[in-house]
Parts: C-alpha cells; sequence; structure tokens
C-alpha cells in the first residue's frame, strides 16, 4: 500500500488549478477541551475553495461543517481551540483587474482577535447563521447593526452609511428597505430577518460568504426566495459561498462543488453532478438514498443510514466510518485510514474501495 | 361537503370535520380586553379514512398544528363538528363531549410531537412517561403495565433495559421512539404526528419514517401528518390537505396533488420545493409579499395578493372547497380553468 504521510501530498487534495484558489485549508485541526474529555471536532480537513463558486458543505450533525467554517473565520471560542494545520486565504485587491497574483495570507499564523483578523473579518469573509433571530441584536435597529460593519471597514460618515444600508436591503429584496432600517428585529418575519441577516454579511461585499444553513428554519416558500437572492449576489459580484447544510435540495439546486464531511474529515470532494449521479464514498451514497426524493413518486422504503454517528470523543480506528458501512472490508477498513485520492478530474474519495492509499494516521 | 361527495362509505372513514373554527382573543391593556381575533383556524372541511395518512401541509402560521390540537380537542375549538368514529362507541361528536366523554374517546386519538426534547419530562424514566397513560386509564398495573412497556420499546426499537434512563440519555431519534411508544400505549386508531420528523438529522428521520411506516401496517393506525416538508409529506401520505392562513385550499390524493395541483397556492410550494437533483435547476415562482396575517387577513380569497392568477372576483367572493375532480377539491374560483404545474414543472 502506498503511505502517504499526515500531512497529504498537494496533488491529491487540489482539484482546482492554483490560480483559481481563494482559500486552502490543510490538515485542519479543531478540538474542543471540555471537561469530560477532548472533542475532536476537525481531524485533519484538507480542501480547497473555488474562487467565484458555491461549495457545498454536507454531512450529518457533529461532523464539522459548521467548525470548518468558524476556524476559517478564526471565530472558534474557547474550549475550542485550532491545534494544527494552516489555512490560506488568497486575497485579490478590489477593483483590480483580477490579472494582479493574490496576496497570501497564513489565517492560523494570525492571532484570531488580532487587528488583521478584525479587518478580513465582515470585508473580505462573512458568515450568515441558520437563526437569524438569535444572531441578530435585538436591541438594535436592522440599520445600526449594517451600518456598524461599513462605518467600521469603509471609513464613511453615517448619513452615508445609511444610504448604503439602504441600498443593500434593496438589494436583497427587503420590501420598504426605508422603513426596515429603524425597525428592530422582533419586528420582522423570518424571511425578513434572515434577509436583514445576507445584508449584514454582505454590506461589504466580502469575497467569500459562509451560509450556515441559512434557509433551514424558514418555509419552503421563503427559502426559495432567499436561495434567489444568493444566486444574484453571487452571479453579480463574483461571490465565493460556501454553503453549509443538510438539505440536499438545497446543495442540488444552489452549489458547483460539493465537500462531504463525516466525523471531522471530508470523505468526498466532487461537482455536483458527480456527487448526485456518481458518488464514489458509501457514505456520500447512503446520504442520498436516506432521504425521500420529492418528484419521483417513489413509494419504496428509505434506506436509513445504520446506526448513529459515534460521539467526538471515542476513538475509532480505521475509517471513521466503517461500523456504520456495509461494504466495509474486514483487516482493512477497521484498521488503516484510507487516504484521499483523486478518481476523476475534480473528484476526490477517501475510501478503500476506490484506492489503496493509506494516511497514516495521526493523533486519532 | 361530504354530503355532497359521492363514492364515500361513510363506514370507511375515521374523522370528519366540517366547519372546523378555533378564533385566539387577541388582548391588549391592563383590562386585557379583546382587541380582535387571530382566525387560526377558520372553516376547515375534512374526512380521514381508516388506515390512511391524511398529511397537513402549509408555511408556519398556517394553522396546521392548531388544526390538529383542536381536533383531539387539546384546544377548544370556537366553531364546527368533529365527528370520530370511535372503534366501540361508533360516531361521537367530539366538540359535543364533557370531560368524562372525552377520557373515554381519548385512548384511541393520541398524538406524537415535534421537540423530542421538549415534550418528554426530564424527571421522568423513560418507563414512568411510557406508563402514565396505562396508569392514568387503569389499563394496566403490575407485572402486567411491566410486560405492556417492555413491549411497546421492543414495538419502537429500543432495548427494554433503558427503561429505567431519563430522557437526557438519549439521542433525537431515540427520544422520538420514546414519544411513539407513549402514543402507542393505549392501543389507539388515530395518531396526530406533528412534524415527528422535523427536528431529527436526515438520516434518522429515515428511520423514524419507516417506523411510523411499519407500525401503521402492522398496528392498522391512522395517521394526520402535519409537516412543512413536503418530500416528507409526499413519501408518507395517501392523501394531502394544503392549508393557507387557516383555510383548506386543496385537498386530494397525494400524486393528484403533487402532479396536477388545482390551486395556484399548491403550484406555488410544488415549485419551491428544492429538487434534489443538479440536473433540474428551475427557478421557482415568485410569491411576492409575506403570508397573509391570520389577525388582519385580505378579502375574498386570502392568497389574491400573492396570486399570479389573480382576477376581480377574487377579491371580492370567498372561493368555496368544491370538487373538482373526483374525490379532489380546491377553493379556487379559476380551479377547473387554470393549466397548473406540478412538482416535476
Amino acid at each position: 500500500m502506498n503511505q502517504t504521510s499526515g500531512s497529504v501530498s498537494e496533488s491529491t487534495v487540489s482539484i482546482f488549478p492554483s490560480e483559481d484558489i481563494i482559500l486552502k485549508v490543510r490538515d485542519l485541526h479543531t478540538y474542543f477541551f471540555t471537561d469530560i474529555g477532548v472533542a475532536r471536532a476537525l481531524n485533519g480537513v484538507n480542501f480547497d475553495i473555488p474562487r467565484g463558486k458555491v461549495m457545498g458543505m454536507v454531512g450529518e450533525s457533529g461532523c464539522g461543517k459548521s467548525v470548518t467554517a468558524l476556524s476559517i473565520m478564526r471565530m472558534v471560542a474557547r474550549p475550542g481551540k485550532i491545534v494544527k494545520g494552516d489555512i490560506t486565504m488568497f486575497r485579490k485587491k478590489k477593483g483590480a483587474d483580477g490579472k494582479e497574483p493574490a496576496e497570501e495570507i497564513n489565517l492560523t499564523k494570525l492571532e484570531g482577535m488580532g487587528p488583521v483578523m478584525r479587518s478580513l473579518r465582515g470585508a473580505e469573509m462573512s458568515m450568515i447563521f441558520q437563526e437569524p433571530m438569535t444572531s441578530l441584536n435585538p436591541s438594535y435597529t436592522i440599520g445600526d447593526q449594517i451600518m456598524e460593519a461599513i462605518i467600521l471597514h469603509q471609513k464613511v460618515d453615517e448619513v452615508e452609511a445609511e444610504k448604503r444600508a439602504v441600498t443593500i436591503l434593496d438589494g436583497v429584496g427587503m420590501a420598504n428597505p426605508k422603513l426596515v432600517v429603524k425597525r428592530y428585529p422582533h419586528e420582522l418575519s423570518g424571511g425578513m430577518r434572515q434577509r436583514a441577516m445576507i445584508s449584514l454579511a454582505l454590506s461589504c461585499t466580502p469575497s467569500v460568504l459562509f451560509a450556515d444553513e441559512p434557509t433551514t428554519a424558514l418555509d419552503v416558500t421563503t427559502e426559495a426566495q432567499i436561495l434567489d437572492v444568493m444566486r444574484d449576489l453571487q452571479a453579480r459580484i463574483n461571490m465565493t459561498i460556501v454553503f453549509i447544510t443538510h438539505n440536499l435540495g438545497v446543495v442540488a439546486q444552489m452549489c458547483d462543488y460539493v465537500s462531504v464531511m463525516y466525523l471531522g474529515r471530508i470523505v468526498e470532494q466532487a461537482t455536483v453532478d458527480d456527487t448526485f449521479y456518481n458518488p464514489k464514498h458509501p457514505y456520500t451514497s447512503s446520504l442520498l438514498s436516506s432521504i425521500p426524493h420529492v418528484g419521483t413518486s417513489q413509494k419504496e422504503r428509505l434506506m436509513p443510514i445504520r446506526g448513529v454517528v459515534p460521539d467526538p470523543y471515542s476513538k475509532i480506528n480505521g475509517c471513521p466510518f466503517h461500523p456504520r458501512c456495509d461494504q466495509a472490508i474486514p483487516g482493512t477498513c477497521d484498521v488503516y485510514m484510507p487516504g484521499l485520492t483523486k478518481v476523476g478530474e475534480s473528484h476526490t474519495v477517501r475510501c478503500f474501495l476506490h484506492s489503496d492509499a493509506v494516511e497514516e494516521s495521526n493523533a486519532q | 361537503m361530504l354530503s355532497e361527495i359521492q363514492n364515500l362509505n361513510r363506514d370507511e372513514l375515521l374523522l370528519e370535520v366540517t366547519d372546523l373554527k378555533k378564533y385566539f382573543a387577541i388582548r391588549r391593556g391592563t383590562i386585557r380586553r379583546s382587541k380582535g381575533l387571530v382566525k387560526a383556524v377558520d372553516g376547515v372541511n375534512l374526512f380521514v379514512k381508516k388506515g390512511e395518512t391524511l398529511g397537513l401541509v402549509g408555511e408556519s402560521g398556517c394553522g396546521k398544528t392548531t388544526t390538529g390540537r383542536t381536533i383531539l380537542r387539546l384546544l377548544e375549538p370556537t366553531g364546527g363538528e368533529i365527528k370520530f368514529n370511535d372503534p366501540e362507541m361508533g360516531w361521537v361528536n367530539l366538540e359535543k363531549l364533557d370531560r368524562k366523554g372525552l377520557s373515554a374517546v381519548r385512548p384511541h386519538m393520541q398524538i406524537i410531537f415535534q421537540d423530542p426534547f421538549s415534550s418528554l419530562d426530564p424527571r421522568m424514566t423513560v418507563e414512568r412517561i411510557i406508563a402514565e397513560p396505562l396508569a392514568i386509564n387503569k389499563v394496566a398495573r403490575g407485572e402486567q403495565l411491566h410486560d405492556r412497556i417492555t413491549e411497546l420499546l421492543r414495538t419502537v426499537g429500543m432495548r427494554p433495559e433503558y427503561r429505567s434512563r431519563y430522557p437526557h440519555a438519549f439521542s433525537g431519534g431515540q427520544r422520538q421512539r420514546i414519544g411513539i411508544a407513549r402514543a402507542l400505549a393505549l392501543n389507539p386508531t388515530l395518531i396526530i404526528c406533528d412534524e415527528p420528523v422535523s427536528a431529527l438529522d436526515v438520516s434518522i428521520q429515515a428511520q423514524v419514517l419507516n417506523l411510523l411506516e411499519d407500525l401503521q401496517r402492522d398496528l392498522a393506525l391512522t395517521y394526520i401528518f402535519v409537516a412543512h416538508d413536503l418530500s416528507v409529506v409526499e413519501h408518507i401520505s395517501d392523501r394531502v390537505a394544503v392549508m393557507y392562513v387557516g383555510r383548506l385550499v386543496e385537498l386530494a390524493a397525494t400524486d393528484k396533488l403533487y402532479y396536477s395541483p388545482k390551486h395556484p397556492y399548491t403550484e406555488a410550494l410544488m415549485s419551491a420545493v428544492p429538487k434534489p437533483d443538479p440536473r433540474r435547476r428551475d427557478r421557482p415562482i415568485k410569491l411576492p409579499g409575506e403570508v397573509a396575517s391570520p389577525a388582519n387577513p385580505p378579502s375574498g380569497c386570502y392568497f389574491h395578493p400573492r396570486c399570479r392568477y389573480v382576477k376581480d372576483i377574487c377579491s371580492k367572493e370567498t372561493p368555496p372547497l368544491i370538487e373538482v375532480e373526483p374525490l379532489h377539491f380546491s377553493a379556487c374560483h379559476f380551479a377547473t380553468e387554470l393549466k397548473l404545474r406540478g412538482v416535476m414543472g
């Protein structure tokens, strides 16, 4: 078997030409040091995010989707800590013609709450959360909250900031934006709150937007409106969106690429078409067959994934999915950790069914 | 409504709801004077056949949960009739029953709640949670009670050894199984499933949906399945009712409703469902504005301000729920004329 070291070789991880990459994540480990033990939320996440595309991140609760986003944003709060790995951002100057070489910034080397990180958060990368009610401040108006970010990053006065806030709200399809800036979050409906949240995240036209389950709390009709807004914005300002969700319908409709996570690792990365029509990892296939597909008139039984996600405190030998996998190879999958392997032009997978590459497992 | 329907054998029905209303008063000020009414459920007509699953869908605030709870009389109806075909007593009017009468019928009607975390008392063991309905109705005690709990836990796929544990020791999916065991304790015929899987992870959803299907087959249960996830509803339901602002707008067999809807609101809902297929990316029908408020609904058809087929009559007259095709009901003035798109576009 081919042995690759803990830090995987570049050629197997990278499925995009290097000039298209905006964020590069290598061997990222984020642990939570809690009273009952160390929860290994991320166990070596390796992936690239292509510029101007929508990357979906899917997986069951607790697989590390949100922690990946928070780690990149450097917003992991205690007792969580990035213990290992590199996150590199390739920043291009705004307004430049795009041909200039990008500036390379190693985010893991920066102070999480330091000045550089603070200048990047909000301006270069931004995040929207699942629950707009808990992520907006109830004691400030919508306008105040959007203007705060604008004033902080763009050095304009209040009058100009309010003007820009109204323009942004209008851009996300908010009715009566001039009135809404004076409103408090509790005065808005769920859909309007999520639009306000998106406006806040977009106030400084970030190059990367992390959308963490942005439509999960919404009704389908409102969800459709919000997805529409995000698609338009993405096309208009060529924003990179990392779309975290467990709704595979939303993934199919929104994303260009998909990263499937399981227990703190990316187990498969592919184009959205390959993910749905040519999945390689048994976990990806099981996820797809466990959901009812609308419009197929299917009445056959759903195929749930056996068992439950193991808790992040436990230690599993070999491939972390093997106890739930129907195709696990005894003596291999329960002993060795599969390495990330290229199985197509932009398709990587971590599974012994497709390659015998072993990752010399660290820590776990 | 029912009297007009042909080809419907009344003996096959389990539940018949006529013009059901549930209004909540809006109270303001120190003396809590009533300042208006929220018409959460405003004239709902529906029927449920024995052994079927009726899906009840609509956006949040449309009154689907209130409808379910009012049918069980967990909420007192403001008006209307709820007729239940009790396996022992035959047809009874639930809205007329007093406390004693209700407690005789209640064992046959149960509910499963959405949130498996708040619907189980954290200070009761699994055993006590499931024993409660059995004890209250004096069905079983002692050895017999113990055996019944063992049986119920096995039925929902849990190990009987877990009986002395507390809810916090279980995952969301397992808690939902405990909730289902409690609902099954008294051998009900009708179970109202109020968003039973929406708080669960996708892979766990499949397990619980399969369990509900198995139980229905084995125990001849009838479900009213309240949910907002249209893919789940399509999968589990035989027929589906769509609600909008307290009213039923469409009621039909699942395939009819999904593939040839007869109400513009249903059409919009179907087009909004994100299809799990990257090769089918259609832009959904845009619904302008927000859902109408049940405290201050628009005139005529409640959906008219957002409807793309709106005509003059829509803002003036309320369309009644009529049978457009055999057993396909729609509350739209133009239900027979419009050519509407189904979920496949």
